[in-house]
């Protein structure tokens, strides 16, 4: 193998200096390829590469057996493979905004000067929404028409906002890799966008298809996406759960697409308890928590660790199955507090200390729910389930539940008197 | 005996070539090849046809036969296969493209409904300026014997953008009724 970084690195670092510095209207930033933005970081690396090569590898170049293992040996492991290593060291290594060709370069153009004509955009709306709010509320037409103005005024805002970036291959390839910063709303736009692609159609289709959406909650329009986890392997909406994974409370994930904090409430409530005196099914709350944060940053939610002094307000009970029932629904439900606004703990402790028979419907009346988020998982009777009933101290953990027969109708005779 | 793909078979049907009366006549090959091929003790107590003893619910759709075939014709091109660093930039191109086209779209639009006012605006002028009571407006609005009488020959031809490629033709007479 040539060892070329040796010789050629200088030379890059020469050649990247002299193209950023002679154009200064295509500088490069990390995050966004137009946003004009000051390269600190730049200066701050070229301090630190003095040193020969030899001395101090540089992780995305080195190429060497012996260079990477004293990389690896300090803790840095190389950036791709050896061969991709090897292949930037005799490249030009241009950033991608700057790469010659004449196409690429008049589309570049055309898609900055949109890009500047909607953050003027921006500013002027801006300066419009100021202007409306600084009117008193007779001035601008009643209390109604301002609000219904201003809110409309907000939400062409917020569409701006991602069509000032949505154009950026940047932004692109950054959301591609997963680097997204959720704090931006492009980014979370385009996350929004691959969740309604699939994930939600999936989990919307299992919460029709298996019912969950009359029997618990008569109606909901998921806007955050959940995911749900047993000791860190992850749930698809309306999969079977071992009764000896689900004995802790599960780990979700709630990645909300707007901007803001918000207060939800979440309750799991299995609608399949049987009963045999009425030969019906009961609901049972198996857990329940009000007033938890969730942002479009912080979505890890663990329901474990949730504060009981202030939040939980049923703790995690186990789902069992007894033998010979149908499976149990455990349905998930993220419900949004009315204008985030928290609510009075030890008023809602107090109230609704019963498990049996609580109909989520009723605690959404009550206290101005709306759903936003749902997640599904099932239990039934397995191997485990027994040794799960004996722990938790389940009562009929020795029944076995049997369909009811019922007694043919008596015989007829095929020829009776009215056949003939 | 082989027998034909479909789409063969199609092909001896719309060409009228007699291929497909091969198949329906019983296949008697007597040969070392096929006797070979086949388990000679199955083929003695059998008196069904080879093809019509095969199975026929593993038959394909004739559709996706289709597609294969023209897939993996060496006729249809490769795929388009991009590296990461040229399918963005090829993106880019593609959305600066769009971009530009619903610019054009919309200056188009902008321009024709600025004419259209403009013109709405010159006739209510005429109707509440011109001192006549609005006669003129009405004179001008009448479309009595428009295109009954006389037909304007602008609409001789389909009305288009741009000139014609080689102008108006001059040498142009009537063709003489016989």
């Amino acid at each position: 193998m040539v060892h070329c970084e040796r010789a050629s690195k200088p030379l890059l670092q020469c050649l990247q200096k002299a193209s950023t510095k002679g154009l200064p209207a295509l500088q490069v930033s990390s995050t966004r390829t137009f946003q004009t933005s000051a390269r600190v970081q730049e200066e701050a690396q070229s301090e630190a590469q003095k040193l020969p090569f030899n001395k101090s590898p540089d992780p995305a170049l080195v190429s060497s057996p012996r260079l990477e293992r004293r990389l690896i040996r300090q803790g840095i492991s190389p950036v791709g493979s050896r061969r991709r290593r090897a292949a930037l060291q005799g490249s030009a290594n241009i950033p991608f905004a700057q790469l010659p060709y004449q196409c690429f370069q008049e589309a570049r153009k055309v898609l900055l000067q949109d890009r500047e004509e909607k953050l003027a955009d921006i500013t002027r709306l801006r300066e419009k929404i100021s202007r409306l709010e600084a009117r008193p509320t007779e001035e601008a037409g009643g209390e109604q028409v301002k609000k219904s103005r201003l809110g409309g005024m907000q939400k062409h805002l917020e569409h701006l906002k991602v069509l000032a970036d949505i154009n950026d291959p940047q932004v692109k390839k950054k959301f591609e890799d997963g680097q997204g910063d959720m704090s931006k709303p492009i980014y979370r736009y385009l996350a929004d966008q691959k969740w309604r692609e699939y994930r939600r159609k999936i989990l919307v289709q299992r919460i029709t298809q298996m019912k969950v959406i009359p029997d618990v909650l008569p109606h909901c329009d998921p806007i955050v996406d959940t995911k749900l986890y047993f000791n860190r392997s992850a749930v698809q909406p309306g999969d079977f759960v071992l009764a000896n994974a689900s004995t802790t409370a599960p780990k979700l994930d709630i990645q909300l697409f707007e901007g803001g904090e918000k207060l939800v409430t979440i309750a799991v409530v299995d609608p399949d308890v049987p009963n045999l005196e009425t030969d019906g099914f009961d609901f049972r709350t198996h857990y329940l928590a009000v007033n938890v944060p969730i942002s479009a940053t912080s979505t890890k939610v663990d329901l474990a660790q949730l504060s009981v002094e202030s939040q939980v307000v049923l703790p995690w009970e186990a789902p069992v199955t007894q033998k010979g029932s149908p499976y149990h629904r455990l349905s998930l439900f993220i419900l949004e507090q009315k204008d985030s606004q928290p609510l009075d703990f030890a008023a809602v402790k107090a109230k609704e200390s019963v498990r049996d028979n609580q109909l989520l419907r009723t605690l959404q009346g009550r206290y101005h729910l709306k759903a936003i988020g749902a997640h599904l998982f099932r239990s039934q009777w397995d191997e485990t389930t027994l040794e799960v009933m004996e722990k938790i101290g389940f009562p009929l953990a020795d029944v076995e539940l049997r369909r009811k027969k019922i007694d043919p109708l008596p015989y007829k005779r095929r020829n009776p008197s009215t056949f003939r | 005996m082989r027998p034909l793909s479909p789409v063969l078979a199609s092909l001896a049907n719309v060409f009228k070539i007699p291929i497909s009366q091969t198949l329906a006549r019983p296949a008697i090959v007597p040969g070392p090849v096929t006797a070979a091929a086949q388990p000679a003790a199955a083929r003695t107590f059998s008196s069904t046809n080879a093809l019509l003893k095969r199975k026929q619910g593993a038959k394909t759709d004739r559709r996706i036969t289709l597609i294969r075939y023209f897939l993996n014709h060496p006729l249809t091109p490769r795929p388009l296969r991009f590296s990461r660093t040229r399918y963005l930039r090829h993106w880019t191109i593609h959305r600066a493209w769009q971009l530009f086209q619903n610019q054009q779209r919309r200056a188009q639009t902008l321009e024709l409904e600025r004419q259209w006012h403009a013109m709405n605006a010159a006739c209510e002028e005429l109707r509440t300026g011109a001192g006549d009571g609005g006669r003129l407006f009405r004179k001008s609005m009448n479309k009595r014997g428009v295109f009954r009488d006389m037909f304007p020959i602008e609409y001789g031809r389909l009305q288009t953008d741009t000139p014609a490629q080689e102008g108006w033709n001059h040498a142009w007479v009537r063709p003489e009724r016989r």
